[in-house]
Parts: C-alpha cells; sequence; structure tokens
C-alpha cells in the first residue's frame, strides 16, 4: 500500500471518535419517548422493522419485490382455494350420486392444490 | 401540555421494558399477509383433508348399508293425493311415498339434498303438487325427484316403490340420486335377477306393475 498522497499532519487536531446519534441526550431518547403521538403500530415502534432511516428512502418498503412476491403468492393461494372448494362440492356430488370413482379423482385433486399451497408456503418462510 | 413536549421518563425496570415490547408487537397489525398464507394453508389442507374423507365415506347414502334392502310392506292403500313417510331400507332412512292425483305412485328419500331439511308432499303447489323443501324453498318434480326449483344441488334418490294386486305398496330397493331405476335394483340385487338380465325388462320399478 502506497503512502497517501497528502500526508496527515502530525499536529493537526484528531476529528472526533464517531458516536451514533447526538451530543444532546434530549435528541437520543428512544423515538416513542421523542414523538409520543406515533401510535404503536406505526412501524417505527416494531424493533422488527428493518432498513428504516435516516437515510434515502427511510421508513418506505426497502424490498418492494419482497412485497409483491409475498402479495402474489397469497393471490395465488386464495385462487387455489377457491379452487378447492369447488373441487370439493363436485367430490361431495359425485359420491353422492354414487360415482366413488370420481370422488376419489376429485380428492385427489384436493391434495394435489394443497401440495401447490403448501409449495406457495414453503417458498420462503422467512418472509415477513 | 402539547404531546411533543418532554414526557417524564417512565419508571422502568427491564421487566416493564420487555411487557412494553410485547405490547408493541401485539398491538402491531395483528393479522399479516405471512399469517394469511399460513392461514390459507391450513384451510387448504382441511379442504384436502375433507375431501378425502367424502371420498372414503363418511357423508351417508340413502340406502347405504348391510347386504341388498328386503322389500317391505308400507301400507295396505295410498290414495290418490295422499303421502306417507316411512323409513326405508334402515330406521335412519326417511321416506315419502307419493300418490299424484293421476294415479303416479312415487318414492323419493325425505331428506333434501341442499342441507338435509324433510321433504313434504305439496299437493296445492305446482300443476299437480310438488315435493317442496321449506327450508330453503327447494321444490322437486313429484314424477322424477329432480329439482325444479331452489338451492338443492341433486335429484332426491328414490325409493323403489311397487303396487301388489292388493293394492297395498311394498317398497323394495333404493336408487341414488339421478340413477336409473333399474340400475339400482341390479347393483341391490347382485345383478343375478331376470330384471338385470333381460335388457328388455320393464325398467320402471317405482311404476304399477
Ligand atoms: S335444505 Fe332443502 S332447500 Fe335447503
Amino acid at each position: 500500500m502506497t503512502a497517501p498522497r497528502f500526508p496527515r499532519d502530525p499536529r493537526a487536531p484528531r476529528p472526533p471518535a464517531y458516536t451514533p446519534g447526538s451530543a444532546e441526550p434530549r435528541l437520543n431518547r428512544p423515538v416513542r419517548e421523542r414523538y409520543p403521538q406515533l401510535r404503536p403500530t406505526s412501524g417505527y415502534g416494531d424493533p422488527r422493522t428493518r432498513h428504516t432511516g435516516p437515510g434515502p428512502g427511510a421508513g418506505t418498503e426497502q424490498e418492494p419485490e419482497r412485497s409483491s412476491k409475498l402479495s402474489a403468492r397469497l393471490a395465488l393461494a386464495l385462487t387455489v382455494v377457491a379452487g378447492q372448494l369447488w373441487g370439493l362440492t363436485v367430490v361431495v356430488d359425485e359420491w353422492m350420486a354414487g360415482d366413488t370413482g370420481t370422488a376419489w379423482w376429485g380428492a385427489g385433486f384436493l391434495v394435489l392444490s394443497f401440495l401447490v399451497v403448501l409449495g406457495l408456503w414453503a417458498l420462503d418462510p422467512d418472509d415477513r | 401540555m402539547s404531546v411533543t413536549d418532554p414526557q417524564p421518563p417512565a419508571p422502568g425496570s427491564a421487566d416493564a421494558a420487555q411487557e412494553a415490547l410485547h405490547d408493541r408487537i401485539a398491538a402491531d397489525s395483528l393479522t399479516t399477509r405471512r399469517d394469511y398464507l399460513r392461514i390459507v394453508a391450513t384451510v387448504s389442507g382441511g379442504l384436502a383433508v375433507g375431501g378425502v374423507a367424502v371420498a372414503s365415506g363418511v357423508l351417508h347414502r340413502h340406502g347405504d348399508g348391510e347386504g341388498p334392502p328386503e322389500p317391505r310392506r308400507i301400507a295396505d292403500r295410498i290414495a290418490p293425493g295422499e303421502s306417507l313417510a316411512f323409513r326405508y331400507p334402515g330406521a335412519e332412512d326417511r321416506a315419502i311415498a307419493v300418490r299424484m292425483d293421476d294415479g303416479t305412485l312415487a318414492g323419493y328419500s325425505a331428506v333434501c339434498t341442499h342441507l338435509a331439511c324433510a321433504v313434504l308432499w305439496r299437493r296445492d303447489r305446482g300443476g299437480e303438487g310438488e315435493l317442496y323443501c321449506p327450508c330453503h324453498e327447494g321444490v322437486f318434480d313429484a314424477r322424477t325427484g329432480a329439482v325444479t326449483a331452489g338451492p338443492p344441488p341433486r335429484a332426491l334418490p328414490k325409493v323403489l316403490l311397487q303396487e301388489r294386486e292388493d293394492g297395498s305398496v311394498w317398497a323394495i330397493g333404493t336408487a341414488r340420486s339421478g340413477e336409473d331405476a333399474r340400475e339400482a335394483l341390479c347393483r341391490q340385487q347382485g345383478g343375478d335377477t331376470a330384471l338385470c338380465r333381460n335388457a328388455s325388462a320393464p325398467a320402471e320399478g317405482s311404476d304399477r306393475p
């Protein structure tokens, strides 16, 4: 490693050590004490909230793709469940009409649909 | 005092802080989309289990039981326009026999295919009377058992009736929703009766011989 191009003057005052927060203790209190009007559900109160401010984009969604993927998985799962509700009526109808074979096919369809929903859930179980 | 004014520090131990944290998290949006996904997966599993249970036979069908049903005399006589409630073939299988004004004799399960209310014979309704379920206004055709109005999803299962020479009425078997009377008899009697071997035999078990 080469020496810095502009060697520091050893007599120059050193910058103060970095400490997060403010020199004023009043400003270092927890957010909820500083802004009591923030409701517990405002987001900042929840320590699980990751990557909010300060900084650019503070307080906004930091991973929009994650959120929309979760919504998409939920929408797909709900669609599959709607199909299952329909399938169950078909299974009951076929069974009652004496068509046990078709009822078993329907039961297989229901189980497969469940596996699909299970897969959607298992895609990212750590998601929030 | 405005809410932004400095507040007195809360007297807090680690325990209180822990409790407050728990409070905040509990008060946070109670059901997240993540939770919804889990709930939806659970519901889906329940539906799958329900489907398998139905296919393996948790639901009772009219006339299901041990062996073919025995013919049984249910009445000495049923006059035109009258109906008769009876149980056939099991003690739990509620059934209804109807003699329409033109003499047609028909027997059905009296359990509505919608939500299992009791089906009644209403002579005054429809052109020639109809089978009526008062629970959700389900209506069945008295001649065929087919659904003519209301929410029931399937036709009424039939109870096959036979009128003998002396006018007595016998129940001789059951047929499922939409099942042909002859097929039903062959299914129950094992297919070795003359009726099943001879395809041209009279098919309507519910008609007078
Ligand atoms: S139970 Fe008969 S119409 Fe609903």
